[in-house]
This record gives structure tokens, C-alpha cells and sequence, in this order.
């Protein structure tokens, strides 16, 4: 069959689609559901809760099996070749562990070596890599439930690492963890990508998550993919809004300011919506610091419903057909939504 | 199978990384034991014997069952814990690893608490058993074997929770096959006594190994390696089937 | 009048709705009747092959000891499982604690739930437990004015137990593992407390020591009235350790809860 070497594909999904529960009362998760992704391409899969995003990794990954439509992963059908695919993809899912909790990172790496038939001298030699390339050696020898989550979400990295998997799934990698462990884990996945082509395909509700890794982002609701395309561009159309949070100290004037939208104005809260593109955040700030008693200020990205929301204004906008598409599962944006309003400003 | 065994020692480092907790349990369990043996003793004070089953014969029984079972349930932690593992979505991890599955969740969770039946059991047969080297033979056989039937019964029927979707039924046959194999199957009569030779199979757990260690048998040794063979392609066939209904719980659940 | 209802209502309210919820639970119901038939039919089933034997087993008939141990597994299985353990886990959380707050008796309104859930429980293992003793062994021996007795044995056995577990699992106001103490519990109730053999049956100098011990008014009293021994006077002795058991209930959670004071839980 197509070979994935030749073309150069890592995933090719068409039509799939998955049903959970008795005929009666069962829910369509993913439903016709295409998507292709080219080897050392970093995808982001993006979509609000129960979009469909776990459940067509599972499919992928062959821990699900499809109700319909087809699948290949590295060349191999995943529910049916599941043994041969799991030896050549790596896993990681925020939510779970392969390591042992009561066992150091290394003692379940050496579980873990020996179930890819890695030899102990390989093993050992890769573990080394990995704790160099992680930053992690030292983490190694501690019982994993010692670590922080973000030591443990490195050694988690290491572990799924550790049979160089030529594709890497990612489920909510950056979950829990602080700014600091979420940069660096990001950097990783980036470094990753660069030095040895690994695929990287990862889901997240983070915004900087998708702008730091991916190059390229699926957004999926309802089970379809409702957005496909480059990370730059989505940058420049959609993430170019952040809202710029004041903790007001005293009384303020209205921020007057082109690109600039009030979002909420009371006597303690500024929240402003900044177009980045026609006004950069600096002499938002400057202008803000100036006029106003500021007892804190935070600037932050719009969470990634609103910017989905947005992909869903476009679309429709554009083709009023895709409106009713929208319909079977629009996301629901609460009545004062900060971009929303900005944008139609 | 090198995979297999490094799994096995993973499973029982991480069991026995508590060391106060690991002993404890196992003292526990002992003490459970000799209650039991304690009351096979004061039974026997009153009662020369059962349909042909005397204290000794007994005591035998309850070795085999001890170290079985607490191979099974110790060393085979997971056997009976598929419901909870399928309703959990636990199974996602072991189907991201190139592994069998089944073969991969059994040997994955060591119960410390059930190795003091092992060790128990083990001691209790060197006490009372008479070993010769035939009859200690007869009893690893007959162990590993009624651990094999005890593990494939309980996930057996552990694997109606792919249809069923909750673990009542299959804790009910845990429950029951675990009181049921404590006792002579001999003292049963009837349609009970046959339903222990067949549908919950009591009676190969620990009466049949038993009574082969003292009088070995080829029919009653066929029927064990028989049964055993059955119940364990049962196990393997309704899990593999299984698992394509596997729906991943709750597991992962912020999607 | 009024007076003695508002009195008991704390009690009857909180049992009640305990009552209520353990029918409610089906699939517990289910799990806990099937427990209790399997483990009376085993035991016995082996009863009823040793006295075959002989004719009788210290001086119990086959349908005796059918009855015998159909009674003692009601008394004991009529009472959520691991008790000691859940209460104990309830303390060392933190979650007695906040009860004391309420304004009712601690111990009361825990005993009202808990006697509520267990002698509902009681009640519907009972049904099926009587239908098939006297299936396998006929009708009861007695029957008729034994009724009389054996149905205030059992409340009282499930209620001296029930407030029992409670002193036991008082130990968590002290200690942080509980197990200990819950496992020596039950293994005190099974073979000295007459659950998994009549007193009769040990030999002599553990049934004196057992007949001194509260263990034997819970399921050994209600069986062997069951079996057709007409002993009214241990339901006296039940009574007495009644008395004992709530005396040393209240002792012990009033000197608990001055620990809970002084430590700060």
C-alpha cells in the first residue's frame, strides 16, 4: 500500500469517525474526521472539550478502534498493527504515567528498554542521551513520586523518548506545570524536532503551547477538522489580540487608543483587547503606567475557546454554508466575551 | 518474554519500596491464615473426618489454596482488577506498548498483602505436607496450575464489564469461587458439586492438586490441565474480543 | 409524650433515612445477599457433611447447625463490611471532627445511621436466608415461640456489634493504622464470637474464655437460639453487654474528642 516513506507522510486519516455507547443512546466523538500530517511536521490538534481531540489520538495510536473510515500511521493501519506501530510512535499524555511512581525513572526506563528489545548496552547509552539532552540526568535516581511535575513530565518525556520513536503524540503535555517547565518542555519538543525530524503531533488548550511548538494547527470541533493551516498565519489573524489585564489602585480614564478596545471598565478592573498588529503592546502599557493608579498588571493570551470562536466568524463569514455546520456544536462564548466584542468594535 | 520478566521485577520493586508497609501486609496475611488453620484444628477436634477429607488432607488443601491463590492474586494482581482497569481507561497505557496486553496487565501489579498467603502457604505445606520430592513436585505442579485457572477464571469473567460497562457480576464471581475453593469440593453434593467441576471451577482450584499431591491420578491431573487449558483460552478469547469494545473510560479526561 | 418523640427523633430521623438508603442501593443489596448466601451454604454445607458422619456434632443435628450457621452469617454479614475501617478512616480525615460541631450526640447520630443501614440489611438477608435453611434443613427447630427470641437476639447482636466497631475504630483518635485492630476484631467475632463454629465445638478452656467475651453475643446467641436451644437467658447476657458496649462508647469518643481539643485533630 502507499508507502509512508516514499510520500513522506506520517498520518493520513480519512473519514474517520468514532460512536461511544449502546445504539440507543451513543454519542458520535469524531466524525468524519481527515487529516494528514507530513513526516517531522509539528502539528498542533487543537479543539475545546470534547471535541473529539483524545479520542481520535486513541484511534491513531490504535487504542480505539474506528466505527468508520480508514488510517495509517507510519504505513500501518493502527488498531490492526498496533504492536508494530506502538514500537515506532512515542506517547505522552499529561494525564497519565508511564513511570512508576514508587521506582526511580530509571528503574521503569529499564522495564521500558526491555519491552523494545533494547539491548542493556543501548539502554544505558540512551538513557544518557536523553538525561543530557532533558537536563534530567539527576532526576533519574529519585522515586518519581519525589519529583515536581515538571521534573516528572521530563523524566515522562525521557521514557516515550527512549526507543527514538519517529512520531510523538502529545496529549496535553503542558498541563499543570509552571511557566518555567512549560518553556522548557516546549523547547524540547522544538530541539527534538530539529535534531532528529521526530513528528511531533500535540493537543493542548494552551495557546503559547501551539505558537511555541507547532508550525502548522488542526482545529477540530464537533469531531471535524474546522481549521487547517499554518501557525504564522493564524498568528497573524487570529492570535494577534492579548488582553492586558490593570488592577486599578484609583479612579482611571477611559484608554483611548487605536487597537484598542475597553473590554471592562470598573472602579478596581481595567481589561483592555489589544490588536497587536496595528498597536504594540509596549505603548499600550506606557499609555496605561501614565494615566492610570495601577496596583497590577498582567498581560496574557485570550484563552483558546475565544480564538476557536474566531476561526468559526472567519469561516462563516466566508462561506455562509459552513454556518450550519457550526451549528452542531458552536462553541459557546459567554455574553461578554472580550475579543468578540473587540473585534466587531 | 525478556519484556515480560523486566515487567515482573518492575512490578515487584514497586511493591516491596515500602518496606514497613510490604512486611506489615505480609504479617497481616499470615495471621489471617493461621486463624483459618486454627479453625481446621479445632474442626477436627470434633470431626475424625469429611467425606473422606481428614485434618491432614485439609491442611494440604489449604496450602495449595494459599500459595495459589496468592500467586494469582498477588503476583497476577491485575487478573482481578479488569473491571476496574477497562471502566478507568488503565488500559491505554499497556496498548502504547508494544506488548500483549493481557500478558502485559498481569504480571504489571504485584499485591503485596497476597504474597503472605504464598509464603504461608509454602511453610503450611512444608509442616504438614509430608514433602517427598514426588508429592513437592506434585505441589508446584498442581499450584502453578490452580494459579493458571484461578487468573483465567477471574479475568474471565472479569471481561464482562466490555459488555456489561460496570464489575458487579464479575465481583460476585470472584467472591464466589474464592469461598467456594477454601473448602472440600467433596462436601458439596449434586448439582452444586458439578457446577464446581464446570461453570465455577472450586473444586480444580485446590481439592483436585490436593488430592492428587496425596494420591496422584491420571484422570484427575488430565481434567486439572484440562480445565485450566479451557478456562485460560476462554480468558485470552473473551479479552482479545474485548478490547475492541474497549471504549478508554474516563481516562484522559481532559480532552 | 411530646417529649419522649422529640427525644428519640434525633435517633429515629437519621436512621431512618439510613434505612431508606440501603434499599435503595440495589446493586448492594445484590452483591451483599449473594455474599451471605454463598458463604451460609458453604459452611453449612460443611456442617451437614461432619455431622453426617456421626448423626450430630456436640450435640447439634445437621439441621440444626444448617440453622446455626445460617443465623450466625445473618448476624454478621446484617452489618456493612469493614466498618472499623471506615470509621476509622472517617476520624483520622477529619470528618468526625466536624460532626462534633453538630449539635447532636456524636456517637448517637453515627450509631442512628449505621444501626438504620445494618438491621435494614439484617432484615432483607433474613428473607432468603430462612427460605433456603429450611429448603435444605426444614423448618426451624422451635418454631413459633422461639421467634419470640431469636429476633430480638439478632437486633441485639447487630447492635452490640455495630457499637462495638465503633470503641474499636475510636482507636484512630490515637493511632494512624487502624487495620491492626480491625483485623483482630474480626477474627475474634469469627471463631470466638461462634460465627464460624458453635461455642460448643471449641475446646474448653477457649469457650470459657469466650463465653466471658462480648464477641459471643453477636453471632453466636441469636444461632444457637436459632438452632433450637431454648436459652432465654442469653438474651440477658446480650443485654448486659449492651449496656457495657454503649458505656464504653461514650467513654471512649468523650475521651477522643478532648484529644481532638487538645491536639487539634
Amino acid at each position: 500500500m502507499s508507502d509512508d516513506g516514499e510520500c513522506g507522510e506520517a498520518i493520513r486519516a480519512t473519514g474517520l469517525a468514532k460512536r461511544f455507547g449502546a445504539a440507543g443512546r451513543s454519542v458520535e466523538a469524531v466524525s468524519d474526521l481527515t487529516v494528514s500530517v507530513a513526516r517531522g511536521e509539528r502539528v498542533a490538534y487543537i479543539g475545546p472539550n470534547g471535541a473529539g481531540k483524545s479520542t481520535s489520538i486513541k484511534i491513531l495510536t490504535g487504542i480505539l478502534r474506528p466505527t468508520a473510515g480508514s488510517a495509517r500511521v507510519l504505513g500501518l493501519v493502527p488498531w490492526r498493527e498496533r504492536r508494530r506501530l506502538a514500537a515506532r510512535i512515542g506517547t505522552l499524555f499529561g494525564q497519565r504515567s508511564q513511570l512508576w511512581p514508587d521506582l526511580t525513572a530509571r528503574q521503569s526506563f529499564t522495564m521500558l528498554a526491555a519491552i523494545y528489545g533494547l539491548g542493556s548496552a543501548k539502554e544505558r547509552l540512551r538513557v544518557a542521551e536523553l538525561g543530557e539532552l532533558l537536563g534530567a540526568t539527576e532526576l533519574f535516581d529519585a522515586p518519581v513520586r519525589q519529583l515536581s511535575l515538571g521534573q516528572r513530565m521530563r523524566c515522562e518525556l525521557a521514557a516515550c523518548l527512549l526507543h527514538d520513536p519517529e512520531i510523538l503524540f502529545l496529549d496535553e503535555p503542558t498541563i499543570g506545570l509552571d511557566l518555567l517547565a512549560k518553556q522548557r518542555l516546549r523547547d524540547l519538543l522544538v530541539h527534538l524536532n530539529g535534531t532528529c525530524g521526530t513528528t511531533v503531533f500535540l493537543t493542548s488548550h494552551d495557546v503559547a503551547d501551539i505558537e511555541h511548538v507547532a508550525e502548522r494547527v488542526v482545529i477540530i470541533n464537533a469531531g471535524r477538522v474546522i481549521h487547517d493551516g499554518a501557525v504564522a498565519a493564524l498568528r497573524r489573524d487570529l492570535l494577534a489580540t492579548k488582553l492586558v489585564d490593570v488592577g486599578l489602585a484609583g479612579p482611571a480614564p477611559t484608554i483611548d487608543l487605536p487597537g484598542v478596545e475597553v473590554v471592562e471598565h470598573n472602579d478596581t478592573v481595567l481589561r483592555l483587547a489589544v490588536d497587536t498588529a496595528s498597536v504594540s503592546i509596549r505603548a499600550v502599557l506606557d499609555t496605561v503606567l501614565d494615566r492610570c493608579e495601577v496596583s497590577d498588571i498582567s498581560v496574557v493570551d485570550p484563552p483558546l475557546e475565544q480564538v476557536i470562536a474566531r476561526v468559526y466568524t472567519a469561516s462563516s463569514a466566508g462561506a455562509p454554508e459552513d454556518a450550519s455546520t457550526g451549528s452542531s456544536g458552536p462553541v459557546e462564548l459567554p455574553a461578554t466575551d472580550p475579543v468578540r466584542v473587540g473585534r466587531q468594535g | 518474554m525478556r519484556g515480560t520478566v523486566a515487567v515482573l521485577r518492575a512490578a515487584m520493586r514497586d511493591a516491596t519500596a515500602r518496606r514497613a508497609a510490604f512486611w506489615w501486609q505480609i504479617s497481616v496475611m499470615v495471621a489471617n491464615d493461621l486463624i483459618w488453620v486454627l479453625f481446621w484444628m479445632i474442626f477436627f477436634t470434633r470431626v475424625p473426618s469429611v467425606r473422606g477429607w481428614d485434618s491432614e488432607k485439609v491442611l494440604l488443601l489449604f496450602a495449595v489454596l494459599t500459595t495459589g491463590s496468592g500467586l494469582a492474586l498477588g503476583i497476577l494482581a491485575n487478573c482481578r482488577r479488569i473491571p476496574v482497569l477497562v471502566r478507568e481507561g488503565a488500559l491505554d497505557e499497556v496498548l502504547t506498548l508494544p506488548v500483549s496486553p493481557l500478558r502485559h496487565l498481569l504480571v504489571s501489579r504485584v499485591d503485596t498483602v497476597n504474597l503472605g498467603d504464598t509464603v504461608f502457604g509454602v511453610v503450611l505445606f512444608l509442616a504438614v505436607g509430608r514433602p517427598t520430592p514426588l508429592r513437592a513436585a506434585v505441589f508446584v505442579a498442581g499450584v502453578l496450575l490452580s494459579t493458571a485457572l484461578l487468573a483465567s477464571f477471574l479475568v474471565l469473567i472479569g471481561c464482562a464489564v466490555f459488555v456489561t460497562g460496570d464489575g458487579e457480576s464479575s465481583g460476585l464471581g470472584t467472591h464466589a469461587i474464592l469461598v467456594l475453593s477454601s473448602y472440600p469440593a467433596d462436601i458439596f453434593q449434586g448439582a452444586t458439586k458439578m457446577l464446581l467441576y464446570t461453570v465455577v471451577p472450586a473444586g480444580f482450584v485446590a481439592s483436585v492438586p490436593a488430592r492428587l499431591i496425596d494420591r496422584p491420578d491420571l484422570t484427575d491431573a488430565a481434567a486439572l490441565v484440562l480445565i485450566t487449558g479451557i478456562f485460560a483460552a476462554l480468558a485470552w478469547t473473551a479479552f482479545t474480543l474485548g478490547l475492541h469494545r474497549y471504549a478508554s473510560g474516563s481516562g484522559w479526561r481532559r480532552s | 409524650m411530646n417529649a419522649v418523640a422529640g427525644g428519640v427523633r434525633w435517633f429515629l430521623v437519621p436512621a431512618g433515612m439510613a434505612a431508606r438508603r440501603m434499599i435503595a442501593d440495589r446493586s448492594g443489596l445484590v452483591v451483599a445477599v449473594f455474599f451471605y448466601l454463598l458463604v451460609s451454604v458453604t459452611l453449612s454445607s460443611l456442617w451437614r457433611a461432619a455431622a453426617g458422619h456421626q448423626g450430630s456434632v456436640a450435640g447439634y443435628s445437621a439441621d440444626s447447625l444448617t440453622w446455626y450457621a445460617f443465623a450466625a452469617e445473618a448476624a454478621i454479614c446484617g452489618i456493612a463490611v469493614r466498618l472499623v475501617d471506615e470509621i476509622g478512616e472517617e476520624i483520622a480525615t477529619g470528618v468526625v471532627t466536624a460532626e462534633m460541631l453538630r449539635p447532636a450526640s456524636v456517637v448517637g447520630v453515627r450509631l442512628a445511621t449505621v444501626l438504620g443501614r445494618s438491621l435494614t440489611l439484617l432484615g432483607v438477608l433474613l428473607v432468603p436466608g430462612t427460605a433456603l435453611a429450611w429448603t435444605i434443613a426444614g423448618p426451624p427447630p422451635g418454631l413459633g415461640p422461639m421467634v419470640a427470641l431469636v429476633l430480638p437476639a439478632f437486633a441485639l447482636a447487630v447492635t452490640i456489634n455495630v457499637i462495638m466497631q465503633h470503641v474499636a475504630a475510636a482507636a484512630s483518635f490515637w493511632l494512624r493504622d487502624i487495620r491492626a485492630a480491625w483485623f483482630l476484631y474480626q477474627k475474634l467475632v469469627f471463631v470466638l464470637g461462634g460465627m464460624l463454629l458453635p461455642l460448643e465445638v471449641l475446646p474448653d478452656s477457649l469457650r470459657t474464655v469466650a463465653s466471658c467475651l462480648p464477641f459471643m453475643a453477636m453471632a453466636y446467641v441469636p444461632a444457637r437460639l436459632a438452632a433450637g436451644h431454648p436459652a432465654p437467658e442469653l438474651l440477658v447476657v446480650q443485654a448486659g453487654w449492651l449496656v457495657v458496649a454503649v458505656a464504653l462508647a461514650v467513654a471512649v469518643f468523650a475521651a477522643g474528642q478532648r484529644r481532638v481539643e487538645v491536639t487539634g485533630g
